[in-house]
């Protein structure tokens, strides 16, 4: 093993030993970050959330809390390169997973409105220590303990794996209220199309959606 | 004992002894049949892209009775009629493969090594004229690049002509020898070279100096090329992969040598007994080159030919007399020229190389004379064109003959099938017999390494050949053939190198078809050879080769494949193969990767801007950080470049902390860019506004606050000007793309 990756593992597990819920039980916390774009790309609305389910307090906690901010919406704008060339492609709404940004672990997954609003939400599951991957064949032993082996065994697990079909159908119910909510606040009377959406209404009912479904 | 009669004792090689030629002659004409079945399209590809005859080279090649074998197979090959419909100007004909650099300068890396064996008379006689390392030193640039046309004929029997044909000179000595400790320090010289790069040429890695390709973006910086240029020639000699193996040796004698055929003899016997023995694993049937130098002004050339003549009737035609001068060749004088810059030269090197520079001052490049440079160079291209390759060519012909027909036919599948099953029938066939049970046949558990003549070696050694005599095709379906047997064996750094050439050279073979299908069953081999090194073997050099590879060779086939290039690249962060500053290197491949998917129609389909974007503003930040602000301006301007066509409005992000962080960026960039070239920012009264101000004035309004960012340099003087031009493109590229829009 060269030097260089010695000296980086150290420092990596322990940045992200901090952040994860390290001595926490309920390792299955995902964070999100759901933002709905107008056709030009204006975020309309934002908002970060955690798990719910499962004894999760609903906190969202990313990787890396000092970047977070900006990142998530980096990762998300990047992933319109791949959701413009999913809308020709799938018929539906509902797009399902479209991208992965690799090194945050970060999933996007998309929803399309008729009025070409865009519904992005960015799902990042938690860093596990590598001690408890014991799930995982391949990863858990592997000699680099850095983040590739633990994201592998992390999205091995089914509950925490982004892509599974379990998910895909949570978040499928949890874009299907927010749209049912968007409509009716897109038809207020006061609400014109393309402006930022600050009813809190709105906010508390993306906020229950996410509480009811993820 | 030593009178030139019975100067018999040396043997002569194996590679010109009659028996080996003789079943060169007979091997081309049973195997083209087998290749004509099942690849009918590449074979008339490949015909129509044949140069017929009428090369004079070639021709002189065939009158040399060295090369009797094969140019009766070529004409015994021509009598049949399809070659026949031979064309003369197809597209293939004149393209060099060296469209792409980096794919050029892949394909040279992989090119053969020739070790060199001087008496102490000649390392004498070079070290008079300057070159301390000895004859070695004083040949070594010039094999970089082989002068004229190198043609090659692959194992279906077409010619082909490479302009940029190299081979690798090492020394006899250092061969195998390499200390197993730098094995793991590699990767830690290779970030010390980049630091030191970067420190020492702070101006050098300008904007100016990064190729931009057709569309405006940068293919690569002189930066990473250099980093991929040192990590693919840093590689040891191991068993696993013959490319660091001779292919030929070179003996070299000079003529003050006082008993030249026993001192010939010597080192001779050096290669085979002794302490200065090649490694078990080394194959010995490797070519013999017996080289006289004659000193021009010392000895007298009539004594020197007669001995030459005796040493050609000993050793056969394999032999060459270089004429040199033997005094040192200072700049004044007439004939001087610069001796060539190596290009490969290894992490370690490029760290001695520099501080040797430092000590000489400017006076670190040797001078030779304008004679001795064209005779070294017409004796490498006789080396390479008459005895080298020919030999390769015979070698992957005999061993595609005896070894790959046999394993490739119905009974060679059954025997590598009831090997793996029963245990039986492993002795029929490995040579040394005798093995560790017959799961693992004829591999050496204790020791890493199969022995030189078995099968696996011989048909590893050939995919090897082929790959550096560029027939890739054949390079890769024979690793594709053996690849599983390696894992049988559970010989994991063979079974790794397996894969990754295999991948390799297919995705070099410019006839495959890039077919999802393909890309996909490339992708997992690179996994696979990925995983054996890394997990296996924990051989993380290899592993980032592996990978990088993977990147540039996925990046330049364009198209979906780009994608999965940035994956790699990616994956090479993962893992932490590299250091802080290689890092941001790889960043700035992902945004390359992504840069170079071109959309496509009217519609701008398909194309990754905003993720090319990203990355380069990561890449931007990250260089930043590590005290370069010269490249990050570099990266911020590419970023700003390929944000352009995507975002509503000039340099406006919709999203108000990615606008935020970018405002951030732009800011600081340009402070410590001309805090760098010795201005004083604070001293302007209109920075210390900024500086102040910057946050509120952002939310007030973005667009304006860019304005007075353009106006910072102009305030200076002319000369401070025209030094940041820098940030100045990248003010007014933007600016351009807006008006048009």
């Amino acid at each position: 093993m060269a030097a260089t990756s010695k000296a980086t593992i150290p420092s990596s597990s322990t940045i992200h030993g901090s952040i994860s819920t390290l001595n926490n039980p309920k390792l299955l916390e995902m964070s999100y970050y759901f933002t709905i774009l107008s056709p030009t790309d204006t975020p309309l609305f934002n908002i970060a959330f955690g798990t719910s389910k499962g004894g999760g307090d609903g906190i969202a906690r990313f990787r890396f809390p000092e970047t977070a901010q900006y990142m998530n919406q980096f990762i998300i704008h990047s992933s319109l390169d791949i959701l413009e060339e999913a809308q020709w492609t799938n018929g539906g709404m509902y797009l399902k997973h479209i991208d992965t940004y690799p090194p945050a672990a970060a999933y996007i997954t998309a929803f399309l409105t008729p009025s070409g609003a865009r519904f992005l939400l960015l799902h990042q599951p938690p860093n596990l220590p590598s001690s408890t991957s014991t799930t995982s064949g391949l990863g858990s032993s592997s000699l680099l303990g850095t983040a590739g082996s633990t994201t592998r065994a992390s999205s091995s697990s089914i509950a925490a794996n982004p892509t599974s079909p379990q998910t895909e159908e949570a978040v499928r119910q949890f874009m299907n209220e927010v749209y049912e909510n968007y409509v009716k606040t897109a038809m207020n009377p006061f609400y014109k199309q393309g402006m930022e959406i600050k009813s809190p209404v709105f906010r508390a009912r993306v906020n229950a959606a996410g509480k009811k479904w993820l | 004992m030593t009178s030139p009669g019975d100067a018999a004792p040396v043997k002569p090689p194996p590679s010109f002894s009659p028996g080996v030629a003789r079943v060169a002659s007979t091997s081309p004409s049973r195997y083209p049949g087998e290749h004509e079945g099942t690849q009918s399209l590449d074979a008339e590809l490949a015909e129509s892209q044949r140069v017929s005859s009428p090369n004079p080279l070639s021709a002189s090649i065939a009158d040399l009775p060295i090369r009797s074998g094969s140019s009766h197979s070529r004409s015994g090959r021509s009598s049949t009629p399809q070659l026949a419909r031979s064309s003369i100007g197809s597209p293939f004909d004149g393209r060099s493969d060296g469209f792409d650099d980096t794919r050029s300068s892949i394909i040279r890396s992989f090119s053969p090594t020739i070790a060199v064996h001087a008496s102490e008379d000649t390392d004498n006689l070079v070290r008079n004229k300057g070159f301390k390392g000895g004859f070695w030193e004083l040949v070594r640039p010039f094999g970089e690049t082989v002068s004229g046309k190198v043609v090659i004929r692959d194992s279906i029997g077409s010619s082909r002509a490479w302009e940029d044909y190299g081979v690798r000179f090492v020394d006899f000595k250092g061969l195998g020898r390499a200390p197993a400790s730098r094995d793991s320090g590699v990767l830690a010289q290779m970030e010390e070279v980049l630091t030191k790069q970067l420190n020492s040429s702070d101006g050098m890695f300008d904007t100016s100096i990064r190729t931009k390709d057709v569309l405006g973006f940068p293919a690569t910086t002189s930066l990473c090329k250099s980093f991929l240029q040192q990590l693919l020639c840093s590689a040891p000699t191991a068993p696993h992969e013959t490319f660091g193996h001779p292919v030929a040796n070179v003996i070299v004698i000079s003529s003050r040598n006082p008993a030249p055929l026993e001192t010939l003899r010597q080192l001779y016997a050096d290669g085979t007994t002794g302490d200065k023995q090649l490694p078990d694993w080394v194959n010995e049937e490797y070519l013999r080159y017996y080289v006289l130098v004659h000193d021009e002004e010392r000895d007298d050339i009539t004594e020197s030919i007669k001995l030459y003549d005796q040493m050609k009737r000993h050793f056969g035609l394999h032999c060459h007399l270089l004429r040199l001068r033997s005094s040192q060749c200072v700049v004044t004088d007439d004939d001087s020229m610069q001796v060539p810059q190596c290009e490969w030269l290894s992490p370690a090197e490029h760290l001695s190389g520099a501080e040797a520079l430092v000590d000489l001052g400017t006076d670190g490049t040797p001078y030779l004379f304008g004679s001795d440079a064209t005779a070294i160079r017409a004796f490498i291209r006789e080396l390479v064109v008459q005895s080298v390759i020919p030999f390769m060519e015979n070698k992957v012909a005999v061993w595609n003959d005896q070894v790959a027909s046999r394993r490739r036919g119905i009974s060679g599948r059954f025997m590598s099938m009831s090997r793996r099953w029963a245990g039986f029938g492993s002795s029929s066939r490995s040579s040394i017999g005798g093995s560790s049970g017959g799961n693992s046949g004829n591999y050496d558990p204790t020791q890493h390494s199969y022995s030189p003549d078995s099968p696996e070696a011989i048909l590893r050694k050939m995919a090897d050949f082929a790959f550096m005599l560029r027939d890739w095709k054949l390079a890769a379906s024979t690793y594709d053939m053996i690849r599983s047997d390696f894992g049988n064996d559970k010989a994991w750094k063979y079974h790794a190198g397996a894969h990754e050439m295999c991948a390799v050279s297919m995705l070099l073979n410019p006839l495959a078809t890039s077919g999802k299908i393909k890309l996909d069953s490339v992708d997992q081999m690179f996994e696979t050879a990925c995983y054996s090194y890394l997990t296996r073997c924990s051989d993380a050099p290899h592993a980032l080769r592996c990978l990088s590879l993977a990147v540039e060779l996925l990046k330049s086939r364009g198209g979906s494949a780009t994608e999965s290039a940035a994956k790699w690249a990616m994956r090479v962060m993962d893992f932490g193969l590299v250091g802080s500053l290689g890092q941001i290197i790889y960043t700035e491949r992902v945004a390359a990767c992504y840069a170079s998917k071109t959309p496509v129609g009217a519609a701008k389909w398909g194309g990754r801007r905003r993720k090319a974007g990203m990355w380069s503003m990561l890449a931007a930040d990250q260089w930043l950080k590590a005290g370069q602000p010269t490249l990050a301006s570099a990266c911020l301007e590419e970023a700003e470049h390929l944000y352009a066509d995507v975002l509503p409005a000039d340099g406006v992000f919709p999203m108000p902390e990615m606008q935020n962080f970018v405002e951030t960026l732009r800011h600081s960039v340009k402070v410590e860019y001309l805090e760098s070239r010795g201005f004083d920012v604070r001293d302007e009264p209109a920075s210390e506004d900024l500086l102040g101000t910057e946050e509120t004035s952002e939310k007030l309004d973005m667009r304006h606050h860019r304005r007075s960012l353009i106006g910072l340099p102009v305030q200076l003087d002319a000369g401070a000007f025209n030094t940041t031009q820098g940030p100045l493109d990248l003010e007014s590229l933007p600016n351009d793309d807006f008006e048009r829009a």
